[in-house]
């Protein structure tokens, strides 16, 4: 991680977001709004190539909209020494469990400011779910593997989606209204207000969304191998 | 030559040109000592020069693998992780502490994942904020990777490393630092030798000079122009060409060389390194000393055997010449005793055979005058002869010239010199003919002895012979005295034999072969008698009593003498008989 895509993680940008953290997220929809909507897209780079692994999710809602409760509990998993997926996006007040599925003991912890947890050596899937009350990134390890790293990207919103390999996304049930929609992604240079775009759901079909993000390449943290192995 | 000392001795000649030779080598060698043994010193400072800047790199090289993986496992330690995630600046102060003795390093501090400073232990003067000026945090955020370099860190030259601390991206940097200070640069100095010190353009760092040497070459830290100017030369000077210089300290020259020192610096970093250039030489000046030593001693050995040799060769020559000199005066005694086999030896026996060969000739000269035969002379030198004194029968001969006073008075004297002159050669041709030798020269005649010092049993015979032979030769002579406008010359001769006493006889210088007995006065005497009888030979009755038939005989008389008492029988010669063969 280098210090441009720091930016979204643990400080300023993620400072407004923090304005909706706390208690369950709960989005009372307009009773009008007689059919939700879905918005699609894509995220590419500056070169039109896809960018997979990155978030896009709603970041501003209509005036007087109010996010509605969440409860459902997120999973990321530990399969072969890895987080997967490597990127969750989460609506803020969720909980996530961190199953472990290999054979050995994992040390999963975060020293964000966004989250500060550790759930010591533990197999299996008894862990207790952690709970993510505030808005940002939060870059989750393994004490005894230093090489596994993921990131629950905490948004504050229920309407996000992660981008495929296709860069491909697609935000499903928007009521209709104004939204500003931002992408983030762990290595984009861009600061995810600068990519924010907004967008209005109404009657008639949203037309496909393009974010462009300058994105720095994702660096390789497994163990070199060394002589003797 | 001619130079001075030169000039007389032979000695001096020999003995000069071979000390300057040896004194000459002498020096050379020492020159040629001096030279490779001052060559050998630089090529072998400068090695250790090369010794010492890569011990150093090594050292560098070492000492930052050392703190980066020290640090990196403190960066790895959890527990910091967790410490630094409370961002409790108390805290991380401990913490800080802690970790530096952990790894015993001058200086450990903490930053944020932007650099920004959270806590530190050592060194850190109260700084606040981000610490991205050091450029060791600069590329290890830059690169999330540990990062080094030799920086400035409050005045002090440190080997700063910078780690990031992962969790599990970076969530903060440790900065570690070694000092480069005095205690490095003199255990650089233990482990290669020379001294060290570490300096920029304007100031001095560290350096292992002791303080007071210290305050001489960099006085109050500041680096002085001579310095500046080979730092400003070295820093353009790519690693092979760069050469060595001499710095002055209290009359000690340095050998010097500056060897650049990577770091984040704003003017280039140098190791200079020094030795003393006269001690690395202190060697040289005792072999020096040595070669002088032994040379010296080489000379006066290699001058007392050449005087030996010198002195072998004169002291001979000194002899030779000082005999030659004496010789010179007339000394003919002198003789050599140099019994050698070489030049010198030949010479001496040359000498002595020489001065030999004159003392003979002079011997004979001084006994019998100038007039001897060389039969007479050769018989004389081989010892047949005794001249000591013997009585034996001779005969003598008398020669005169008649009416010599009368002539005398007429004649020119030149002229009568010549004539005698002339008269003398042809009557001492005739005794020598027979083997005679001549006595005495009277002033107008010879008295001439044979039968001594050389024997001849027919001395009678061979004194007639001589006689008659004297008469054969005065008409040529005569021929020659008329030319002159002199009158011939008539003589007569008288001969008589009988026993005398002969021998050397005289004071020791002037000692002669002299005869001593009656036939002499009677030879004499006879002689007189021809004017008396007309005869131009007369001879005793003895004389020719003791001839053969070889001569014709004349008249005999009788006749008294002076000076005897009995009448004395006298016979003339007139010639030869026809049919006698001449002998002799």
């Amino acid at each position: 991680m280098n210090s441009a895509s720091a930016g979204c993680g643990r400080s300023s940008p993620i400072g407004r977001w923090s304005l909706v953290a706390g208690g369950w997220l709960l989005v009372v929809l307009a009773a009008r709004s007689s059919g939700a909507a879905e918005l699609a897209g894509r995220v590419v780079d500056p070169k039109g190539a896809p960018v997979s692994e990155a978030v896009v999710f709603v970041d501003q809602l209509p005036a007087g909209a109010v996010a509605a409760a969440g409860g459902r509990t997120a999973v990321m998993d530990q399969v072969n020494k890895e987080f997967v997926p490597h990127v969750l996006p989460v609506a803020v007040g969720t909980e996530v469990s961190f199953p472990n599925h290999d054979q050995i003991h994992h040390h999963v912890y975060s020293l964000s400011r966004t989250k500060t947890f550790e759930i010591p050596l533990y197999k299996g899937e008894a862990a207790a779910p952690v709970r993510f009350e505030r808005v940002g990134a939060v870059k989750v390890g393994c004490n005894i593997h230093d090489w596994m790293a993921g990131v629950i990207l905490v948004v504050p919103t229920p309407y996000f989606a992660a981008t495929d390999a296709d860069g491909a996304f697609t935000l499903r049930d928007v009521p209709p209204g104004t939204y500003g929609i931002v992408a983030w992604h762990e290595g984009a240079k861009t600061p995810v207000d600068g990519t924010r775009q907004t967008v209005t759901v109404g009657d008639a079909a949203a037309p496909p969304l393009t974010f462009t993000l300058d994105v720095a390449e994702r660096k390789a943290r497994q163990p070199a191998r060394r002589s003797y192995e | 030559m001619s130079v001075w000392w030169a000039r007389r001795r032979l000695r001096t000649r020999i003995f000069l040109p071979f000390s300057a030779l040896i004194l000459a080598i002498l020096l050379a060698t020492l020159w040629v000592i001096g030279t490779a043994v001052n060559r050998w010193v630089e090529i072998s400072l400068k090695r250790q020069f090369d010794a010492t800047g890569n011990v150093f790199r090594a050292l560098m090289a070492e000492r930052a693998e050392r703190l980066i993986g020290e640090t990196s496992l403190l960066a790895g330690d959890f527990a910091l992780k967790r410490a630094i995630a409370t961002y409790d600046p108390d805290t991380l102060s401990s913490v800080a502490v802690n970790h530096r003795e952990r790894i015993g390093v001058e200086l450990l501090w903490i930053t944020d994942e932007k650099g920004r400073f959270l806590a530190g232990a050592g060194g850190q003067g109260g700084r606040r904020g981000p610490l991205t000026d050091l450029v060791p945090l600069q590329q290890a955020i830059g690169t999330d990777a540990p990062a080094v370099a030799v920086t400035e860190v409050d005045g002090g030259l440190v080997q700063l490393v910078a780690v990031p601390v992962f969790g599990p991206d970076p969530i903060g940097y440790l900065l570690a630092g070694a000092a480069i200070d005095d205690v490095t640069a003199r255990q650089l100095q233990a482990d290669t030798g020379p001294a060290v010190s570490f300096l920029t353009a304007p100031r001095l760092f560290a350096s292992s000079w002791p303080a007071s040497e210290r305050e001489q070459l960099f006085p109050g830290g500041a680096v002085e122009a001579p310095l500046r100017a080979h730092l400003a030369r070295a820093g353009g000077t790519p690693e092979p060409e760069r050469s060595t210089f001499l710095l002055e300290l209290r009359g000690d020259r340095l050998l010097s060389i500056l060897i650049p020192v990577e770091a984040q610096l704003p003017e280039p970093l140098f190791a200079l390194v020094q030795e003393s250039y006269d001690r690395a030489l202190g060697p040289l000046a005792a072999l020096r000393r040595w070669v002088g030593v032994i040379g010296a001693a080489a000379l006066l050995g290699a001058l007392l055997v050449g005087g030996m040799i010198a002195n072998g060769i004169a002291a001979p020559v000194q002899v030779l010449v000082g005999a030659m000199r004496r010789v010179l005066t007339g000394d003919f005694r002198q003789r050599l005793s140099l019994r050698r086999e070489d030049e010198i030896g030949f010479l001496a026996r040359s000498f002595n055979e020489m001065v030999a060969g004159l003392q003979e000739r002079e011997h004979i000269k001084e006994t019998f005058g100038r007039f001897v035969s060389r039969d007479v002379a050769a018989a004389v030198l081989s010892g047949q002869m005794p001249l000591d004194g013997e009585r034996r029968e001779v005969t003598i001969l008398f020669q005169d010239v008649r009416d010599f006073t009368t002539l005398a008075e007429r004649t020119d004297p030149r002229i009568l010199v010549r004539v005698v002159n002339r008269l003398f050669t042809e009557m001492v041709a005739a005794v020598e003919a027979q083997g005679g030798i001549i006595r005495v020269f009277t002033g107008d005649g010879v008295m001439a002895l044979f039968g001594a010092p050389v024997a001849h049993p027919d001395h009678p015979a061979r004194a007639v012979r001589a006689g008659l032979d004297m008469l054969a030769r005065l008409p040529a002579l005569n021929a020659h005295v008329q030319q002159e406008q002199v009158p011939a010359l008539r003589i007569g001769v008288g001969v008589a034999t009988g026993e005398v006493i002969v021998g050397r006889m005289g004071p020791d210088q002037r000692s002669e072969y002299n005869v001593v007995g009656d036939a002499a006065n009677l030879a004499s005497r006879i002689e007189g008698l021809n004017k008396e009888l007309g005869t131009s030979i007369l001879i005793a009755a003895a004389t020719a009593a003791c001839l053969g038939s070889e001569f014709a005989l004349g008249r005999h008389a009788v006749l008294h003498v002076k000076g005897k008492d009995r009448p004395v029988e006298v016979v003339e010669v007139v010639g030869v008989t026809p049919h006698a063969r001449r002998v002799g």
